[in-house]
């Protein structure tokens, strides 16, 4: 639903808070769906006559006009006073009132400009609703009534600038459909009273004419008021109600349907027209029109008013006269009774209808329309004679014609007013804060409620006051009691709802409104949740630990002690070590907290391997501690060592042996998953062989190492390396600094790419001297945007290879983004790639 | 003499760096620091010379000695090293390392654990149902009104008998507050149905957890709570939650939960439409009428319940696009979310 500001401030006192409303209103439950700005437009938006009207020669629509802008200034008036204005607008004519955009105006979607068309000089445009923001029409250039004075600014006419909401409003919100129940919302939110409505001045003349009212669907349509005005002039609306409707999506029409849409958006019941001419009575005796509510007839045609014919099947309710349907109700008009510019007599329609019959019929017939979408929310019917009112009035004003007689109002069962206590406890209870109670009155005032009195609290709607009395109401109604002062004693302040409330029919709802209109941010925020846990640290620990156990590693356990002695096994020295020793250790060889959890995953495969065990993948993630200025620091460390076959036995494969490549991979695997760039430095352990070990560094931190053992530590642990024949390799991972690495870092998905890669093959001798690595980033350093990938897929050496050479085998993946690669230019850039290798490393092409 | 020392030292040196294996070590040293070495000899000739020669000549044969000791230890360690590298041979180090064939789970279901994380950690236990539900657990319970348009068949699909396929998962709610009394605090994830076609920001089979807690004493500012525990622990620490006003049929007073931005932190972005905050989903107090067609007295017992779609969260957390993507199980994707914690 699209709502203006400038109309929204006819209703309430807007000042000061214009720039939050967008806020206001999400805040108060309505949600703001799009805002459209409509900017002042200045000096230079005129409204102008245009005087004459020629057509340009060798053209099909464009127009020369003269036109008169009064005493606006501008420079290139002719000796008439006119400017010259070319117009494409198939509805230019002379004598019309338009608006003027002189050069100069900045729109929305044009600068205007002094220009030649067609070789004749235009100065300036005359302009559309769409070119001036005001709707998307465009459909011709606007047309304003004659009595506007010339020169007058379109802001002052089209009130500008202005801004228009669309709003979504929630099914259970009937009331919310027009702008005064917008601004009572606003009014609560605020805490503003909303402006007082014109009274109705309509006098009532003889009933010159009359009609038979039979609403014979009393169940689906709770009231139906019919009201005869005699002797409108059916035309145009004037500016403002044209503007009104036109900002809140609506297309003027005539004076008597726009002012019935202009009532409809104002309150949010819909009303309808009829021309009372072309009502027919059931007997033609009768001398004056039948009006029959009913269910339509199963196969019975309806021709709307756009002229689409519909077959209903009976579940419809409509209004018809005494021959044919003159509407479906609620939902669309008929053709043949809508209100033409030969109306003279009209019959003014304001009801209330069952709103799933309504909804039924709109859904079935694929017919959903400002009427239909009101009337599916349940509106009240208590208030449809004053909307006729309202409405009747503003066509006596603008339409003329006198009101013939009493209106006619079938309203079978009144509704009956709800009256529902609220008990402010209960408000703390349900939302968790207190809600003081002339807070809650101020709010509930200003939506509608009325104050009825204090009393004990009855669940449900009550019907007798006497019901409720309580012996503090009459403490409280002199003041001598505060409400607060009440906390054993259930006490509700009783309300009468509002009609057009027909959402509210427990304290609950009433709660939800107190809650809403003072303010979801005002609902506090009760802690439980500390987030004292660092849960990331925590995931990134069962990661990796769950990455060595997906390698076929075996968790372990071991004393947080260690012995000395055993570091300088490793091959440290001693003067390089630092512990933190214990007072009182049970043995020497536990004297100190460990630094290092390698010992004794030695010690554990030691053991194992002493148990006939050959294969063995074993990890411990643990702290190590270690001595510091402010006592001691812990850090977490998830080491391994793995001796033996890759897998367990197995009799189709050949038992592979854990190898260099099989190791480095488990190691890079972890951090490349975690999303870590690292780049190997020399080994730093003293227990690993240099050229068959690695460190990894990212930015400046050591992420651990890994390697094969040297055989004398294993020595030095009793293995006797020459029956063992088999390496040991030990993997560490300092588990800080790659937990810090990963934290802030977000996955984002990559498109996948829609075109399809092409993958080349090289093969070519490569001298011992250069590393996969290098030829790697070298072919891909060549056109990063094109080539997508390299990976190795064989390597070898053989007698037929000179010494010192190797060949490699490499995938090159080339992928362009934009369009499909051509044979032509995957050739080119290969070839470029085997000329570049060729070049700094020496290659020879296999 | 010093000529002679000196041919020593360079002849030794270049010996030593020659030998390759533990018995030239051996040989070496017999031959230079042994009994019959000219080493040995030297010291001999010592009392040829003056007594003021003596030391200085008895000093330069020790550290003689002692250089010639330490080059071997050296020599023998690295010969050693040497014997423990001959497997090597000519590998290429920077060759790539063995690729584990280790999969992924699909993001919805990386996103599923994390929201399961996150509730475990508040003490919600996990409770799941049928896909195929009853009108009555889908609607009926949850207040929807009978003539209400998401029963259609436009929007809901029904299968042979009447049953259909929830297009919400607080079926499990009415599910578990029919079995089970207060307090409750359970999540219940799953798949949900709902007939629409397949486009951006559609699809008829998607995922959603909703929550669900019912105690004494249970108030909007629990629900408030839960909200920002669950927007900062999935999204990251800055990120913050709002509800406002909204209406649902199931929930008084009813919600909707926004979050701070994810990509412009709230300062507003293409993402979150200039807005600062994007719709999580929907939240609210349990209805009193809910509790009442299950027995529950709702004088005494509150709660509150809110719902998540975890095709959006997926959605922003990884920004993918299209909903569709998700469905489609493309290698491309799943590959991409192997390290996801």
């Amino acid at each position: 639903m699209k709502v203006a500001l400038s109309w929204l401030k006819r209703h309430l006192d807007l000042s000061g808070i214009s720039d939050d409303l967008a806020d206001l209103l999400t805040f108060a439950g309505i949600e703001v769906e799009g805002i459209s700005e409509m900017p002042a437009l200045g000096s230079t938006v005129i409204a102008a006559k245009v005087v004459s009207a020629e057509p340009v020669p060798k053209t099909d629509h464009l127009n020369l006009c003269k036109v008169d802008i009064g005493d606006a200034d501008y420079p290139a008036k002719d000796e008439n006073n006119l400017i010259q204005v070319i117009c494409g607008a198939p509805n230019c004519h002379a004598g019309m009132m338009a608006i003027l955009a002189l050069p100069g105006t900045e729109l929305k979607e044009y600068q205007i400009k002094k220009a030649k068309i067609r070789g004749i000089e235009s100065h300036g445009m005359l302009c559309s609703e769409r070119e001036l923001g005001v709707s998307e029409y465009h459909g011709g250039i606007i047309e304003l009534s004659e009595d506007i004075p010339i020169g007058v600014l379109a802001d002052e006419l089209f009130d500008f600038p202005d801004t228009v909401y669309d709003l979504e409003i929630t099914p259970n919100r009937s009331d919310l459909l027009g702008y005064v129940g917008i601004c009572r919302d606003l009014s609560a939110k605020l805490s503003r009273s909303l402006m007082p409505r014109k009274p109705v001045s309509f006098n009532v003349s003889d009933a010159e004419l009359k009609l038979g009212l039979h609403n014979e669907a009393r169940d689906l349509c709770p009231r139906y008021t019919a009201r005869i005005i005699k002797g409108v002039k059916i035309g145009a609306s004037p500016l403002w109600l044209k503007l009104a409707l036109i900002k809140s999506g609506i297309r003027p029409i005539n004076n008597v349907v726009d002012i019935t849409n202009y009532v409809m958006l104002e309150t949010g019941h819909p009303l309808h027209a009829f021309d009372y001419d072309k009502l027919s009575p059931k007997d033609d005796a009768q001398g004056y029109p039948d009006i029959v509510v009913r269910n339509a007839e199963d196969n019975e045609e309806f021709i709307a008013l756009d002229g689409k014919i519909y077959h209903l099947d009976g579940s419809e309710l409509v209004i018809a006269d005494g021959k044919r349907i003159s509407a479906l109700a609620g939902v669309m008009g008929s053709q043949y009774s809508g209100i033409s510019e030969q109306t003279v007599n009209i019959v003014l329609e304001s009801a209330a209808f069952h709103a799933g019959t309504i909804r039924r019929c709109s859904y079935r017939h694929k017919l959903s329309t400002d009427s239909s979408y009101r009337f599916e929310r349940d509106l009240s019917a208590s208030f449809a004679d004053r909307i006729s009112d309202r409405a009747t009035d503003l066509i006596i004003e603008l339409a003329g014609g006198t009101v013939c007689g009493e209106l006619y109002d079938s309203y079978p069962k009144q509704e009956t007013d709800l009256i529902l206590g609220v008990r402010p406890q209960r408000f703390e209870l349900l939302i968790g804060y207190t809600l003081p109670g002339d807070k809650i009155r101020d709010i509930l005032e200003n939506l509608g409620f009325s104050f009825i009195q204090y009393g004990d609290f009855v669940p449900g709607p009550i019907q007798d006051i006497d019901q409720i009395y309580c012996h503090h109401a009459e403490e409280m109604k002199q003041g001598i009691t505060e409400f607060s002062e009440l906390e054993d004693c259930q006490h509700a302040h009783y309300y009468r709802v509002p009609a057009f409330r027909k959402d509210i029919v427990r304290e609950v709802d009433m709660l939800e409104e107190l809650a809403r209109l003072a303010g979801y941010d005002q609902v506090p925020r009760r802690v439980e949740l500390q987030h004292i846990m660092d849960r990331h640290a925590y995931r990134v620990e069962r990661k990796a630990t769950d990455w060595l156990v997906d390698w076929g590693s075996y968790e372990t356990l071991n004393y947080s002690f260690c012995d000395p002695a055993q570091m300088i096994q490793l091959g440290y020295q001693e003067e390089d070590l630092d512990f933190v020793r214990l007072i009182n250790p049970q043995s020497s060889n536990q004297s100190v907290m460990r630094i290092s959890l390698i010992p004794q995953l030695l010690t554990n495969m030691v053991y194992n391997l002493n148990h006939a065990e050959r294969d063995i993948k074993l990890f411990e993630m643990a702290k190590t501690y270690h001595p510091h200025k402010k006592g001691h620091i812990e850090k977490k460390r998830l080491s391994a060592i793995f001796t033996g076959k890759i897998s367990d036995d197995y009799w189709q494969d050949g038992g592979k042996k854990i190898d260099f490549f099989w190791m480095k991979g488990c190691f890079t695997g972890l951090l490349s998953v975690l999303g870590i760039s690292f780049s190997s430095v020399d080994c730093d352990a003293p227990y690993l062989i240099p050229g068959e070990s690695f460190s990894y560094v990212s930015e400046g931190h050591l992420l651990g190492s890994f390697g094969r053992l040297r055989p004398d530590v294993l020595e030095a642990w009793g293995v006797d390396t020459g029956s063992l024949k088999q390496d040991v390799w030990i993997l560490d991972f300092n588990l800080e600094p790659i937990i810090e690495l990963c934290r802030n870092t977000s996955l984002v998905y990559q498109d996948i790419p829609r075109l399809p890669s092409v993958t080349r093959d090289l093969s070519f001798l490569l001298a011992e001297r250069y590393g996969y690595a290098e030829i790697q980033q070298a072919i891909l350093a060549l056109d990063p945007d094109l080539i997508n990938g390299v990976e190795v897929f064989d390597e070898y050496r053989s007698k037929q290879i000179p010494e010192g050479f190797r060949s490699l085998s490499l995938h090159v993946i080339l992928q362009d983004q934009e369009k499909t690669l051509t044979d032509e230019r995957v050739d080119r850039l290969m070839d470029s790639v085997q000329k570049t290798l060729a070049s700094k490393y020496d290659i020879t092409m296999r | 003499m010093q000529e002679q020392l000196e041919n020593l030292v360079s002849e030794a040196k270049e010996e030593i760096a020659r030998a390759s294996e533990p018995n030239d070590i051996l040989n070496l040293k017999a031959r230079y620091l042994g009994k019959k070495s000219l080493l040995n000899s030297l010291y001999t000739k010592m009392k040829d010379l003056s007594k003021e020669e003596r030391p200085a000549f008895g000093n330069q044969l020790n550290q003689i000695r002692k250089q010639f000791e330490d080059m071997l230890t050296l020599r023998s360690t690295q010969i050693k090293e040497q014997s423990w590298q001959k497997s090597r041979g000519d590998m290429d180090a920077s060759m790539p390392g063995y690729p584990l064939s280790r999969g992924s789970y699909h993001p919805l279901s990386i996103i599923r654990r994390q929201i399961d994380d996150v509730f475990l950690s508040m003490g919600f236990e996990i409770a799941e149902g049928n896909d195929i539900e009853d009108e009555f657990h889908n609607f009926d319970a949850l207040n929807t009104p009978p003539d209400h348009p998401s029963r259609n068949l436009a929007d809901t699909f029904y299968v042979e008998g009447g049953d259909l396929l929830r297009t919400q998962t607080s079926t499990v709610q009415i599910r578990v507050m029919e079995n089970y009394k207060p307090p409750i605090r359970i999540i219940s994830p799953g798949r949900c149905y709902r007939n629409d076609k397949p486009d951006p920001s559609h699809s008829p089979v998607f995922h959603q957890v909703e929550a669900l807690v019912v105690d004494k004493n249970i108030n909007m500012s629990h629900l408030q709570d839960t909200l920002q525990n669950f927007a900062s622990i999935m999204f990251g620490e800055g990120v913050k939650s709002r509800i406002r006003p909204h209406f649902f049929p199931f929930t008084e007073p009813s919600a909707e939960m926004d979050i701070s931005c994810v990509s412009c932190r709230g300062t507003g972005c293409r993402i979150c439409k200039h807005s600062g905050w994007l719709e999580m989903g929907g939240a609210g107090m349990v209805d009193p009428a809910v509790f009442n067609t299950l027995g529950i007295d709702s004088e005494v017992y509150t709660g509150f319940a809110f719902g998540l779609g975890i095709e959006r969260i997926a959605m922003l957390k990884y920004r993918i696009p299209d909903m569709r993507i998700l469905f489609e199980n493309d290698l491309r994707m799943l590959r991409q979310f192997r390290g996801e914690l």
